[in-house]
C-alpha cells in the first residue's frame, strides 16, 4: 500500500475527515463568488436563489453605467475606474524599478546588510492594514498635503514593496556572478553586464513582481478607505459607495468583470514562477 | 567570495531607491507613534500618556477582548481547514486541479473584498442562498441571522485568511520526507496514530508560523467586520476608524492603534521564540 499523507485506498475515517475538512475549506473559499457569478446572470431585480431566468440585463446596465454618466451621483464610476488603473500601474512600474536593483544589490551584497534590508522591507505586510491607512490620513490631514493620485499611490507602493522584492530576489537568486563576470572579461562595463545579461535572466520575476503589484493595488480597499476624497476614488470604493443601503445586480456584473481579470493575472503570475517556488 | 561581490557603497547605492519609496511608510510608522504620545488630540502638542489612559474605558476593553476572541477562533477553523487542504494540495497529481484548487483557496486573499462581501450577503442573507434552501426544505421557518453579527464576520476571516495558513503549510508538507510515514506504517502505526505522532510533530514549526500569521491578520481585520459586521460587530479595526471619523480623536486613534500593532507583533514575535526553542530542545535531546 502506498503510504501518502492522503491515502490512495482504505484509509477508513482518516480518509474521510480530511477529505470532508479540505471540501469545506473548498466551499469557503469559493462559494461567495461562485454565487456572485451566478447572480449577476439573474433576469430578476431580487435577489432569490436559484434564479428562476437568465439574461445579460445586468451586463448590458454596467456597459450603461460607463458610458452614460449619471450627472446626480456623488461619484463617477468612469472617474473611478480611471483612477483605479491609473494608480496601479503607477504602483506596479515604480515598485518594480525600485525593487530590481534592490533584488540585485541584496543578492550580491554581504549576509548582513540583506537579512535587514529583507526585514526592513517585510513590515509593510505585518503592520495593521488599518493602521497604514490611518497613519498615512494623519500624515496628509495634519500636514495639509496637496498630493492628488499620490495620496493613494503612495500607501500602495508600501504595500506592495514586499511581494514585489520577493519575486525579483527569488529570480536574482539563480543568477550566478560567474555570468557577470564573464561578461564584464568579455569586454562589457558592469552597468552593461547588469542590464544586458543580468535583467534579461530576471525577467520573469520582475513580470511576476508586476503583476503582483497590479492585482494588489487594483483590488486594495482598506488603506483607499482612509485615504480617498471626493476626486481621488477608486473602483472598489465606488462599489463600497453603491452599495451601502441594498445590493444591486449591475455591481454584481461588475463583480463578474473584476473576479475574471483576477483569475487571468493570478493564472499568469503561477504560470511565471512556476516550479520556481510558492506564489507567498 | 562570490556573496560580497558588490561594494558596500555601491550596494547602498542601488538600494536608495526602494529605500526612497519605504520612507513614507517609515515615516507613517513613526508619526503614529509620536501622535499616541500627544497631550491634543488633534494635533502633536506636549507628551503625555492621557491618549492611553482615555483608553481604559470598559467600551474599549470589550472590544480588545471580542478582537482577540474572533481572531483566536478564526485561527483555530483555519487551521484545521489549512491542514488537510495542504494534504490534498500536495497529493494532487493532475497539474490542471492542482492549479484550479491553487486559486479558488489564493483568490478570497486578494479579489476586492467587496465582491466576497456581495457573495456573503447573497449566501447567507435573510432571503439569501442557505436561508432559502433550509425554508424549502421545510428545516427551518423563519430565516437564520448568519449576517451581520459574528458568525458572519467569523465567516469572512476564515475565508480571507485561509491562503495564508494553506501555503506555508504545503511548503511544510513538501519537506516531509515519504520515509518517514513508510517507517511509521511498517512499524504498524494506523493513519491517526501517523498523523498524530510523526506528521505534526514534523510539521509544528511551519504549523505555528501559519496560525501567528493568521492570528495576526485576522486581528487587524478591518474590511470583515465592516462590510460583514454591519457595524455591530466592533473589532479593533472598526473602533479605531470610529474614533478616526466622526469623532476627530485622532490621538486616541494613534493609541488604540498602537496597542493593536504591539498585540500583533507580540503574537508574531513569541510565537517565532517558541518555535525556535522548541527546535532547539529537539537538537540538544
Amino acid at each position: 500500500m502506498r503510504v501518502g499523507l492522503l491515502p490512495t485506498e482504505g484509509g477508513g475515517t482518516y480518509r474521510f475527515a480530511i477529505l470532508f475538512l479540505a471540501t469545506i475549506g473548498i466551499l469557503i473559499s469559493s462559494l461567495p463568488v461562485i454565487v456572485v457569478t451566478i447572480m449577476s446572470f439573474s433576469a430578476s431585480e431580487y435577489s432569490s436563489f436559484p434564479p428562476t431566468e437568465f439574461s445579460f440585463r445586468w451586463y448590458l446596465e454596467v456597459v450603461q453605467l460607463f458610458t452614460n454618466e449619471d450627472p446626480s451621483s456623488a461619484q463617477s464610476v468612469v472617474d473611478s475606474t480611471l483612477t483605479s488603473l491609473l494608480v496601479a500601474f503607477l504602483v506596479m512600474v515604480i515598485s518594480t524599478l525600485v525593487c530590481i536593483p534592490l533584488a540585485y544589490a541584496l543578492a550580491r551584497s554581504n549576509r548582513n546588510l540583506r537579512e535587514g534590508m529583507e526585514l526592513l522591507f517585510t513590515l509593510p505586510l505585518v503592520f495593521p492594514l488599518v493602521m497604514l491607512g490611518i497613519a498615512f490620513l494623519l500624515i496628509a490631514e495634519s500636514l495639509q498635503l496637496e498630493l492628488g493620485i499620490w495620496r493613494i499611490a503612495i500607501p500602495h507602493i508600501a504595500l506592495v514593496l514586499p511581494f514585489v522584492l520577493r519575486n525579483c530576489l527569488s529570480a536574482m537568486n539563480g543568477i550566478s556572478v560567474e555570468i557577470e563576470e564573464a561578461a564584464i572579461s568579455l569586454g562589457a562595463s558592469p552597468p552593461r553586464a547588469i542590464w544586458d545579461v543580468v535583467v534579461p535572466l530576471m525577467k520573469a520575476g520582475i513580470l511576476a513582481g508586476l503583476i503582483f503589484a497590479l492585482i494588489i493595488s487594483f483590488n486594495e480597499f482598506t488603506v483607499t478607505f482612509f485615504m480617498y476624497t471626493i476626486d481621488v476614488s477608486t473602483l472598489p470604493i465606488w462599489m463600497y459607495s453603491r452599495t451601502v443601503s441594498s445590493l444591486d445586480p449591475a455591481t454584481l456584473a461588475l463583480s463578474v468583470f473584476i473576479i475574471v481579470v483576477d483569475v487571468f493575472l493570478v493564472v499568469l503570475v503561477d504560470k511565471l514562477i512556476a516550479g520556481r517556488g510558492n506564489l507567498f | 567570495m562570490s556573496t560580497e561581490f558588490l561594494p558596500r557603497k555601491q550596494a547602498l547605492l542601488f538600494a536608495a531607491p526602494a529605500f526612497i519609496a519605504i520612507l513614507p511608510f517609515l515615516g507613517a510608522c513613526f508619526y503614529i507613534l509620536r501622535f499616541s504620545l500627544s497631550g491634543e488630540q488633534g494635533t502633536i502638542e506636549g507628551l503625555s500618556f492621557q491618549a492611553y489612559r482615555d483608553l481604559m474605558t470598559p467600551f474599549f476593553g470589550r472590544s480588545v477582548w471580542l478582537t482577540l476572541k474572533l481572531a483566536f477562533v478564526a485561527t483555530v477553523i483555519v487551521m484545521v481547514l489549512a491542514v488537510p487542504l495542504a494534504f490534498v494540495l500536495t497529493s494532487l497529481r493532475s497539474s490542471f486541479f492542482r492549479r484550479l484548487l491553487t486559486i479558488s483557496i489564493l483568490l478570497p486573499l486578494i479579489l476586492n473584498l467587496l465582491v466576497q462581501a456581495y457573495g456573503w450577503i447573497l449566501l447567507l442573507g435573510p432571503s439569501g442562498v442557505l436561508n432559502s434552501s433550509l425554508k424549502a426544505l421545510g428545516i427551518i421557518e423563519r430565516p437564520l441571522f448568519l449576517l451581520f453579527n459574528e458568525t458572519g464576520v467569523l465567516l469572512g476571516l476564515v475565508q480571507t485568511s485561509l491562503p495564508l495558513a494553506v501555503f506555508p503549510i504545503v511548503g511544510a508538507v513538501r519537506a516531509i520526507s515519504p520515509e518517514y510515514l513508510e517507517a511509521a506504517s511498517s512499524l504498524g502505526a494506523g493513519h491517526w496514530r501517523t498523523f498524530k505522532d510523526v506528521t505534526v510533530p514534523l510539521l509544528r514549526p511551519g504549523l505555528v508560523g501559519a496560525a501567528s500569521i493568521v492570528f495576526a491578520f485576522n486581528a487587524s481585520a478591518f474590511a470583515i467586520p465592516l462590510l460583514l459586521g454591519g457595524r455591530r460587530v466592533q473589532m479593533m479595526g472598526l473602533v479605531i476608524r470610529d474614533m478616526i471619523s466622526p469623532l476627530f480623536n485622532w490621538s486616541g486613534a494613534a493609541a488604540a492603534g498602537m496597542i493593536l500593532i504591539v498585540l500583533t507583533l507580540f503574537v508574531l514575535v513569541a510565537s517565532s521564540w517558541l518555535v525556535r526553542l522548541t527546535t532547539t530542545a529537539k537538537e540538544t535531546h
